[in-house]
């Protein structure tokens, strides 16, 4: 017999994880970045174990969809194969630091959630101010030595356009030094990258918006071995990420037809709206863990 | 290739990625769910739920002290204790983690010589990453 006295939890995660997938697809942000800081406000999970269940989500999407996207020709295994070797190492790291800083430190967990919280902010304003561009324009003479010796260039068919549209790209050696910073940042936080590799590809090496979007999924498989850090310190555990997976899959499958009807607009300053306020929260709650300010919300 | 869409050239080597990984990810959540469901009906619980559920707010280092009276390093506590169903579902766990690996490693057959090096790279970071037990 199910004793609820355990299983509420997981049941509010598992509900709480098909709403944020259904809002995925729509709005174009990935679970992991909204899972994460709500999950570590709005549930009594430690947040070593968010942060590794978050992990496994994000992970977990990418390999379901990549598979697809690299076969339509949206997903570029070359691009992968540049980046891959700098997330790699980088995202390892970042998980190695977040749960050093959580468990060598008396107030570790309260830190970490104001990292997390400024770094939620930092995915605001991000999103605020970043211009997606279709399809950039990228010429000749801008695509760098490096992409012109790997031959870093695609196509795919655009049903909107009725036609193959062909792409290259340029500013590899700045991107990939990014993307070093965007790993290190994922491990730590368990957040998944979508929110930084599709600025990243889309506006600074000129990849069309589907092709980084697709790409983005790509390179988050890079990150599968931060599961290892959070794996060999017990921080994964199936009664955290089970419901969640089985809510964000499920749930992605409805956002993906909602997706097809709903205004994506609005949806959109909907979950920045969520952002912001899962940044502030975080932030408040590492705050009054610390004792820097008085008791406002509960559960420390 | 669907009716109506027009052909376009996909590196082999990124085809044979996605056919690695679309299989591996499969059997991978099939590993980690089933036997999940198991430790959810009460079954074979390293872990019990009831003790789970009173310590899953503190830190890892409390949690598996207050639990299990351990410390956790390495993978050790799941290959040791594979007898209960909630270690298996981290096998589940592993073999994703592993999934782009093993996609590396296809493609890598596959692959024009500077990829078989960034491939290969990618591939041997990956598995040292993975030895890797934390700070």
């Amino acid at each position: 017999m199910l004793d609820l006295g355990w299983a509420f939890w997981p049941l509010v995660l598992f509900v709480f994880t098909l709403v944020i997938g259904i809002i995925s697809p729509v709005s174009g942000v990935g679970g992991g970045v909204l899972y994460v800081p709500l999950a570590t406000v709005l549930t009594p999970f430690n947040v070593d174990f968010i942060r590794g269940a978050g992990l496994v989500m994000a992970v977990t999407s990418a390999l379901s969809s990549v598979p697809y996207l690299i076969r339509i020709g949206l997903a570029n295994i070359r691009l992968f194969a540049v980046i891959a070797p700098i997330m790699v190492i980088t995202s390892v790291v970042g998980g190695i630091v977040g749960l050093w800083i959580t468990n060598a430190f008396p107030n570790g967990e309260d830190y970490i959630k104001i990292l997390l919280g400024v770094v939620i902010l930092i995915v605001f304003f991000i999103m605020m101010v970043s211009k997606r561009v279709e399809f950039p324009e990228v010429k000749d003479e801008d695509v760098d030595s490096w992409s012109k010796k790997l031959d870093i260039v695609g196509a795919w068919y655009e049903p909107s356009l009725r036609r193959v549209v062909e792409y290259k790209i340029k500013n590899l050696p700045l991107a990939i030094v990014t993307f070093g910073v965007i790993g290190f940042i994922a491990g730590m936080f368990g957040l998944g990258a979508g929110w930084a590799n599709v600025p990243v590809l889309n506006l600074i090496m000129g990849a069309p918006i589907k092709v980084a979007t697709a790409t983005s999924m790509f390179i988050i498989t890079a990150n599968a071995p931060a599961i290892g850090i959070y794996l060999s310190k017990g921080a994964i555990l199936p009664v955290i990420v089970v419901p969640s997976i089985l809510g964000i899959t499920i749930g992605a499958r409805i956002g993906a037809k909602i997706a097809e009807i709903i205004r994506p607009t609005f949806v959109r300053w909907l979950v920045i709206g969520i952002l912001f306020l899962a940044g502030i929260l975080n932030i408040i709650k590492g705050l009054q863990g610390l004792g820097v300010i008085p008791l406002i919300l509960p559960g420390g | 290739m669907r009716k109506g869409e027009r052909e376009i050239h996909v590196d082999s080597m990124g085809l044979l990625f996605a056919r690695i990984m679309t299989i591996s990810t499969i059997i991978g959540v099939v590993l980690m769910v089933i036997p999940s469901i198991i430790y959810f009906i009460g079954q074979n619980q390293y872990v019990p739920l009831t003790e789970a559920y009173k310590y899953w707010d503190k830190p890892t280092v409390q949690f598996w002290s207050h639990v299990k009276g351990i410390h956790i390093h390495g993978y050790d506590w799941v290959f040791s204790n594979l007898q209960y169903s909630d270690c298996q579902s981290m096998i589940g766990v592993l073999l994703l983690m592993i999934t782009p690996l093993l996609s590396m490693f296809a493609a890598i057959l596959k692959a024009p010589k500077v990829f078989k090096l960034l491939l290969g790279l990618a591939a041997v970071e990956f598995i040292i990453s993975m030895m890797v037990k934390g700070a």
